[in-house]
């Protein structure tokens, strides 16, 4: 099989907001440098920055504080996270504001007095989160993917990355092997360093949020070759998702936590509300809790046509709740539905990724010259994300990833010769559906997507989880037997689909296997059979890696090396994160 | 139309393609990208296309819907089918790559030529004090939530005779950058928003204006560009 190689300094994979800050810093640090970013879509197009609605938390305000950002995040991570992770990013979001307003660009919302505006969002103590109307992301995206494609930085769009290659003496990472999407033919970048920031995605749920791109494809790479994953069982689920049927696109997008906050009522197949039954702050509990009210009362059969709840704001006054959010009310509208006046169908979606690749503080990883950075990352947000330090973490650490790549190969970066059998095998990977037989391809990611909902999706148990963990066995099983038609690979989304799902089907395979080992219920990962939350002091996390053909998983202890559960860096209740305040009350 | 069926015509190859035809069930949650999608799992496994955030929010699914640029995404097929007919084709004012894939490597490069954000504070210093209120500011806000999906620049008659003109994306840009007030040399902005294939190329015939999906006018900010020029002309500030 024909394969372009080419050489580059550093290797960056994912243009979402780790990606670019990667790219920019690194070029900062080492203008000589050939950087290159490789990614699956268009330039700052794929990936979920730029589907940011809420905004970026950040500890500016003067009565703020890192140290109370720092406990939101942990109390809220369930004291899973690693605190120095934790810490970094609480520290590092302030210096990156700054930078993306002033030179960056990006033009966040004031306050009358022309200083940044931060508003309220669920979880935190402050109201700290900066923000440009109610769509942050395109502001924080188009203004970095401007600065990125105004300097010297090499770009491989529609490239999609399918293995990471190791050095024949098995020294580091040598480079990665892509499919340019366009040519429909191979190219192998060999790297000093290399940047996992894919960004994840747990768009193996039936319902989920992310963009189409997102299949979870760095964390297999990594899987393969060795990388320990972390917290893999924390996959955060969106209470109220846009419900369409099955045949659109449009099923599991995002409408905003805003709409919860201001008033909204979620309502069962009989027009009921029903949250206050499941958790005194009814509508207003956070994530978590709604989504598993929610898909308690699907479960119930108290269901809407399409099999999920209503979400209703006509009671706040239609013309109030479009001006409201004007956004939300257009995008329903767009699609066929009444937000501002009528009942819109919704259902809880995955989200967000807590776990993934674990990693050093400074983005790097147990393979050297690769780094990583972003939703790809385990660590940081433990068992639960807030809303706005999901872009923080990308943006911080990733900055900090193109640093360090910049000071690695200065330091000791040198070009490894490939481990060409390595590289032939992933190539083989990628060519397995030619050859074969067509089959039902998409009808088998319908049913992946099912057993991630029903058994491993809001509420867990074991039987449920054994059971998912053999049905995935067996849709992997099946996929080796499906076939691509290899007449035009050019453009070929059915092939890029194949390959989606077999990363999906390997990524899913280690939620389930982290979920069964996981015997308590912490934030979003909830066990019917073992509902407690257990002791704090004895917090274990879970670490999966694959070894030949097996998983291992391993339950290692958490370190409190900042704070220990029952103490706070914040003085007096005043200042005490929300959790630690209403004390039982999850958040 | 055969009841229940959607008659949809789809660019299939590159320059010198064809038309190919298909029969797609009508469903009463659709959108046209939902159509591409169900004619690739079913038809066409090779069809090529591009979509990312499926909400609107990424500009990667532009195509030409029965003649007019459109977000397919948010596109309702109850909109524009025209009595259950639709004709796919990619954006036009652009090469194409494949079928409905366009490549947009111009665009973007026009997107820059106007010029990217230069301030001239650090990551070490506060943000800069911006009354919200101000007329600046309102300017600048009223243009800066373009999501760089090309329908303007695909709609726009002039960027179809005039190469070198940089379209209304790229000048409703340089627009916020003109009204920004943390921008270090807001009059280069303007200079290069003015010089050849600039703002003086639009004819306002408002066909941005009119196929922007999300609402904002680039025909207003090009007009701001030019009175902008023509006062600052009268003070003798330009070349």
């Amino acid at each position: 099989m024909q394969v372009e190689r080419h050489q580059t300094d550093i290797l960056i994979l994912g243009s979402g907001g780790a990606g670019l800050f990667a790219a920019l810093h690194a070029t900062q640090a080492a203008p000589n440098l050939d950087i290159t970013v490789a990614v699956k879509g268009l330039l700052g197009k794929s990936g979920c920055t730029r589907m940011v609605q809420g905004g970026y938390n950040v500890a500016l305000a003067n009565d703020d504080s890192i140290e109370r950002h720092f406990m939101d995040t942990i109390v809220g991570g369930k004291w899973l996270p690693r605190q120095d992770l934790a810490w970094r990013l609480c520290t590092g979001a302030v210096e990156r504001i700054q930078e993306l307003e002033n030179e960056i660009g990006c033009f966040f919302d004031r306050n009358a007095d022309g200083t940044l505006h931060q508003k309220a969002f669920a979880g935190q103590s402050f109201d700290r989160t900066v923000h440009k109307g109610d769509l942050t992301g395109i502001e924080i995206i188009n203004r970095l993917m401007e600065q990125v494609r105004a300097r010297a930085v090499r770009r491989l769009e529609e490239h999609r990355a399918i293995e990471f290659v190791p050095a024949a003496d098995g020294s580091g990472i040598a480079g990665v092997l892509l499919i340019d999407v366009r040519g429909g033919t191979y190219r192998f970048v060999q790297a000093k360093a290399v940047l996992l920031a894919t960004g994840a995605g747990p768009s193996m749920y039936l319902y989920h949020t992310p963009s189409g791109e997102k299949t979870c494809d760095g964390l297999a790479m990594a899987l393969r070759s060795g990388l320990d994953l972390r917290d893999m069982e924390m996959v955060q689920f969106h209470p109220t998702g846009l419900l369409g049927g099955p045949d659109t696109r449009m099923t599991g997008t995002v409408l905003e936590e805003g709409l919860r906050g201001a008033g909204g009522h979620i309502l069962n197949g009989e027009r009921e509300r029903f949250l206050a039954g499941y958790d005194p702050a009814g509508e207003r509990a956070t994530r978590d809790v709604v989504s598993r009210g929610i898909y308690a009362e699907m479960r119930a059969g108290r269901t809407t046509p399409m099999g999920g709840v209503y979400i209703s704001m006509a009671h706040l006054g239609a013309e109030k709740v479009a001006a409201m959010f004007p956004g939300m009310v257009k995008r329903c509208a767009d699609c066929g539905f009444d937000l501002a006046g009528g009942l819109v169908e919704v259902v809880p979606t995955a989200h967000y990724m807590m776990g993934g690749v674990e990693f050093d503080i400074d983005g790097s990883t147990a393979l050297p010259g690769l780094f990583a950075a972003g939703e790809d990352c385990g660590g940081v947000h433990g068992a639960n994300r807030l809303g706005g330090n999901g872009v923080a973490n990308s943006t911080v650490f990733g900055g900090i990833a193109g640093d360090s790549m910049a000071a690695f190969v200065g330091r000791e970066g040198r070009w490894r010769e490939p481990d060409e059998a390595a590289l032939d095998a992933g190539i083989a990977r990628a060519e397995v559906p030619f050859g074969r037989p067509t089959g039902d391809l998409f009808g088998l990611r319908d049913r992946l997507a099912r057993t991630m909902w029903d058994d491993v999706g809001v509420i867990r148990d074991r039987s449920g989880l054994e059971v998912a963990l053999m049905r995935i066995r067996d849709y992997r099983a099946e996929l080796r037997e499906v076939g691509v038609v290899d007449a035009d690979r050019r453009f070929n989304p059915t092939w890029h689909d194949w390959l989606n799902l077999e990363s999906l089907i390997d990524i899913a395979e280690v939620i389930a296997r982290a979920a069964l080992a996981r015997e308590d219920s912490r934030g979003a990962h909830f066990r019917e059979d073992l509902p407690e939350a257990g002791p704090l002091e004895t917090s274990i996390y879970t670490r999966v890696r694959r070894q030949a053909d097996a998983l291992e998983l391993e339950l290692a202890p958490v370190a409190f090396d900042i704070v220990r559960p029952g103490e706070s860096l914040i003085e007096g209740a005043a200042g005490a994160p929300p959790a630690l305040a209403e004390a039982g009350s999850p958040g | 139309m055969e009841a229940g069926l959607l008659d949809v015509r789809i660019w299939r190859g590159g320059d010198e393609g064809a038309f190919a035809s298909y029969r797609v069930p009508a469903r009463e949650n659709q959108t046209v990208l939902d159509v591409v999608t169900e004619v690739q799992r079913c038809f066409e496994p090779s069809l090529a296309y591009r979509f990312s955030c499926r909400v609107g929010v990424c500009g990667s699914c532009a195509m030409t819907v029965n003649g007019a640029p459109r977000w397919t995404c948010r596109t309702h097929v109850k909109r524009v089918a025209d009595d259950g007919a639709l004709t796919i084709e990619p954006l036009r004012h652009l090469p194409l790559v494949k079928d409905l894939v366009s490549d947009v490597e111009t665009f973007f490069d026009k997107w820059t030529q106007v010029g990217v954000f230069e301030g001239t504070a650090t990551r070490a210093e506060p943000p800069a004090a911006v009354a919200p209120t101000s007329r600046e500011r309102a300017a600048a806000d009223a243009a800066i939530q373009c999501i760089n999906c090309a329908v303007c620049y695909a709609a726009c008659d002039v960027v179809g005779w005039d190469h070198d003109y940089l379209g209304p994306a790229a000048l409703n840009r340089a627009w916020t950058l003109v009204n920004d007030v943390r921008v270090a040399d807001r009059h280069g902005a303007l200079e290069r928003a003015m010089g050849e294939g600039g703002c003086h190329s639009c004819h306002s015939h408002g066909a941005c204006m009119e196929h922007c999906p999300v609402g904002l006018s680039p025909t207003a900010s090009i007009a701001g560009l030019k009175r902008t020029a023509f006062w600052s002309l009268l003070k003798g500030r330009a070349a």
